[in-house]
């Protein structure tokens, strides 16, 4: 399951670095579903204004 | 709207952009010369040999690059600040003051550069005469003079930003340029240690060309179509906020494809293939929404009947869709080459890195501020419809042609480097000896001098029809 | 406008704007964090423990420096002081550098400190590359101290009449108009003597740095074409 850590130092991100995609796509997820509780927000608020 | 904010005349703050833009615009022309002295080297390496070196000579080129684009940016946010917030720039005369110490100190290093060139090994020489760091090269004592003189005009910019009426445009404009005044400063320093050297000079060069300069461009974009063809600011201003969260959602972390190979953990491979990968999409998004506002309010004029063009600027707005398209082509296509990990492992630091960075910097940042210099002039002269005239459709034919030509060329050389020099041969100094002889490397740095003599060419003729557009009857007033 | 869709909403794009600048910023910055410590410059203390790091101690140039495989990574890194057969450094193999191999961490320190000032007051970056980046009018510098020109079966040490690597390095960085080996020349900076040492020290410091394998294979082919 876990990439054996190869780089010289090991540390959280070499950690998550697992092949060639799993750092990325946590970072990218972390980044975008905070926006998905913004757009409920404002919708809320758009809806409240009218 | 108060018609003396339209022109140069009336407002301080404009007559101000045009100084910035005047020093730019000569700049812009220095830049080229000894563009085409380094270019000379290559093909004749006894050209001014122990007399201008290519060191110098490339040095100077890329720093009156970078010179000149900060001052027609500083030029444009003077330009538009009284159009967007309906006030008269705030502390201009500090801002006019600052100018011509900024002026003053740039043309102390200019000569420095050209006439003492090198110094000893220590602390004086980067002090007094040169950094040695590609792009910020300028000593010490320039560096705080630049950051003094940029903390005054993010202060104008931020007093008259707070006091006047605050549209997204100057809300992205004040976050963004004290972002890029403080990037500055991580190039402030020495260390032994390379590494660390190279990771913080990322930092001022990364940060700057692909983070706070992209949204500087997004925000001067909308600023032209409200002005040029009177797009909706509404919808602009939308777009202008996409393009922030796309270009620094990618850009910031983006800065990963540079710490590939300097030393720094193998995790960047991922985190800057994979952001920078995205880096292309925004650019992608402002081309788009350039000739889709263009389009539409077009549209909506032929609706009524009318068939005049909406565009009040046409040379201008030929550099703003040039610019449009060549941000996508020069940063985002040519980017987009080299930056994955298993192709850049060959091609760091070959002719295509030279490549693209040359049909980026020129796509993204030359062609919109040259935009600015024609929205400026039509300005100053307070022409009311500006046409296009011979010279200008032959200036920018001549520069854009001459550039796609460069690339073309220097991406071929690039491709010569990466196979022979790189994949063939080991990388040694024999190796890059190997490819530099070889005749599609050689006959490449024949066309890049050739391209470079049209794009030079253009630029005489760009500066004859900027300075001559007053006196030219063609245009509306 | 009723029902205004959230899509088209300017203040749902400015507040995600800010959101996706400042967390990306904020990543960033516990990244450098992270990437610092492991860049920091190690000390004379990891290399007599064998400590491995990203950029050795300046005493590294007391050490013999390779470029080798490492199967582990799968690309060379530099090997210091001899391999143990799986791609580790061994920190035993010492190397003369002008004479010595001794230096401590002070003498050391001050020669990799006159040498990077000087890589920098002399803009070596404008014609070269440094780890890549930089010029490209002239060789890439990250592994000259390894290049086969300048070792026994190279060229370089008779033509600058010198006996070891070191002394031919320095000899042609204070006369490089007077070893000419292509057309396009370095010319000369009026880098002294010390100077010399100083920077071929940060040359050699340099090679041993970890670059991830870059350049890759760096001497290894003699030429795929014309070398069969
Ligand atoms: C004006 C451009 C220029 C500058 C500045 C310059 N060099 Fe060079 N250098 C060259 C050229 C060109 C060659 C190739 C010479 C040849 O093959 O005949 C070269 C060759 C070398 C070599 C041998 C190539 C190799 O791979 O081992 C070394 C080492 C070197 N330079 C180090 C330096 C250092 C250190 C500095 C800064 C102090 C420096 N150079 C500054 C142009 C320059
Ligand atoms: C307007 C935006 C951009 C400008 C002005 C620009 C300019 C440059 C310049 C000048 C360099 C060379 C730096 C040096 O001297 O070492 C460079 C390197 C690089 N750029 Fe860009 N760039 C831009 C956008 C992009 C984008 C969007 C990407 C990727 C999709 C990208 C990928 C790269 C990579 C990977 C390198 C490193 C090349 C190497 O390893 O030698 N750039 N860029
Ligand atoms: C007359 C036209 C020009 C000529 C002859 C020219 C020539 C050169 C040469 C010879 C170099 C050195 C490359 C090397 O190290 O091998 C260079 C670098 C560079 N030039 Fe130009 N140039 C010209 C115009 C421009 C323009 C218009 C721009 C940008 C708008 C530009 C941006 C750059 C940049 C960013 C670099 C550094 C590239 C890198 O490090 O990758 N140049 N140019
Ligand atoms: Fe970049």
């Amino acid at each position: 399951m876990f990439e054996p850590f190869t780089d010289v130092v090991p540390s959280f991100f070499g950690w998550l670095n697992q092949g060639p995609l799993t750092l990325t796509i946590f970072l990218h997820t972390v980044i975008i579903l905070p926006m998905i509780w913004i757009y409920f927000q404002e919708k809320k608020r758009l809806e409240n204004e009218n | 709207m108060a018609s003396k904010y339209l022109t140069g005349t009336g407002s301080e703050s404009k007559q101000l952009a045009t100084w910035y833009f005047t020093f730019a615009a000569i700049l812009f022309g220095a830049q080229l010369l000894f563009g085409l002295v380094a270019a000379i080297q290559y093909v004749m390496p006894g050209f001014l040999y122990e007399i201008l070196d290519f060191s110098i000579a490339r040095m100077l080129h890329i720093n009156a690059l970078v010179v000149w684009m900060v001052f027609a940016m500083f030029g444009s946010v003077y330009w538009l600040l009284p159009d967007e917030t309906g006030i008269e720039t705030i502390g201009i005369k500090i801002g006019k003051l600052l100018f011509w110490i900024f002026a003053a100190a740039i043309v102390v290093v200019v000569l420095v550069f050209l006439f003492v060139q090198v110094g000893k090994a220590d602390a004086t020489t980067i002090w007094l005469i040169t950094e040695g760091r590609e792009y910020i090269e300028a000593p010490r004592w320039a560096d705080w003079g630049i950051v003094v003189v940029a903390l005054g005009f993010v202060g104008n910019l931020f007093l008259t930003g707070m006091k006047g009426r605050q549209t997204g445009i100057v809300t992205v404009l004040m976050a963004d340029m004290i972002a890029f005044a403080g990037l500055y400063l991580a190039g402030m320093f020495f260390t032994d240690n390379i590494s660390v050297d190279q990771y913080w000079w990322w930092w001022v060069i990364h940060l700057w060309v692909e983070a706070t300069w992209e949204v500087f461009v997004g925000a001067i974009a909308a600023y032209g179509l409200i002005k040029m063809i009177g797009a909706h600011r509404q919808v602009v201003e939308m777009w202008l906020w996409i393009e922030v969260a796309m270009l620094f959602g990618s850009g910031i972390l983006g800065l990963g494809h540079h710490y590939f190979w300097i030393g720094t953990p193998e995790y960047w491979w991922e985190i800057g293939a994979l952001f920078s990968a995205l880096e292309p999409l925004p650019l992608v998004a402002m081309f788009v929404h350039v000739l889709y506002d263009w389009g539409k309010t077009q549209g909506s004029e032929e609706e009524k009947g009318n068939t005049h063009s909406v565009i009040n600027n046409k040379p201008a707005f030929t550099w703003f869709v040039l610019n449009a398209f060549g941000n996508f082509l020069g940063a985002g296509v040519w980017g987009f080459f080299h930056t994955l990990p298993q192709i850049n492992l060959y091609t760091h630091g070959t002719q295509f890195t030279s490549a693209h960075g040359h049909l980026a910097f020129f796509g993204a940042y030359a062609t919109i501020l040259i935009g600015m210099f024609y929205i400026a002039v039509q300005g100053t002269n307070g022409i009311k419809v500006m046409k296009n005239t011979k010279a200008s459709i032959w200036a920018v034919s001549l520069i854009t042609g001459g550039m796609m030509g460069m690339t073309v060329a220097l991406t071929i050389a690039g491709y010569v480097q990466v196979i022979v020099s790189r994949a063939q041969m080991g990388a040694t100094w024999a190796a890059y000896f190997d490819g530099q002889s070889g005749m599609w490397f050689t006959q490449a740095m024949d066309w890049r001098l050739i391209m470079g003599i049209l794009i030079f060419t253009g630029f005489i003729i760009l500066a004859k029809d900027l300075l001559t557009t007053g006196k030219n009857p063609v245009h509306e007033r | 406008m009723a029902n205004k869709s959230v899509w088209s909403d300017n203040r749902f794009w400015k507040r995600t704007a800010t959101w996706v600048t400042g967390f990306a910023s904020i990543l960033l910055i516990w990244l450098t964090f992270d990437t610092s410590t492991q860049i920091a410059m190690g000390n004379d203390q990891d290399l007599q423990n064998k400590v491995t790091k990203r950029v050795p101690g300046p005493t590294v140039i007391n050490y013999k420096i390779t470029y080798e495989m490492s199967p582990k990574r799968g690309h060379e890194v530099p090997i210091i002081g001899g391999n143990d057969g799986k791609g580790n450094s061994l920190f035993q193999e010492k190397e003369k550098f002008f004479g010595r191999d001794d230096y401590s961490e002070k003498e050391a320190r001050a020669l990799l400190h006159l040498g990077k000032l000087g890589s920098q007051a002399k803009n070596c970056m404008d014609c070269h590359t440094l780890l890549g980046n930089g010029a490209y009018y002239a060789p890439d510098l990250t592994k000259a101290w390894l290049d086969p020109a300048w070792g026994p079966n190279g060229a370089m040490q008779a033509l600058t009449g010198k006996n070891t690597k070191e002394e031919a390095m320095a000899e042609f960085l204070q006369h490089p108009d007077q070893y000419p080996t292509h057309a396009r020349m370095m010319p000369n900076l009026g880098i002294t003597a010390k100077e010399a040492k100083g920077l071929v020290a940060f040359l050699k410091h340099m090679s041993s740095i970890d670059t991830n394998g870059f350049p890759r294979n760096f001497g290894k082919i003699k030429g795929a074409v014309h070398g069969k």
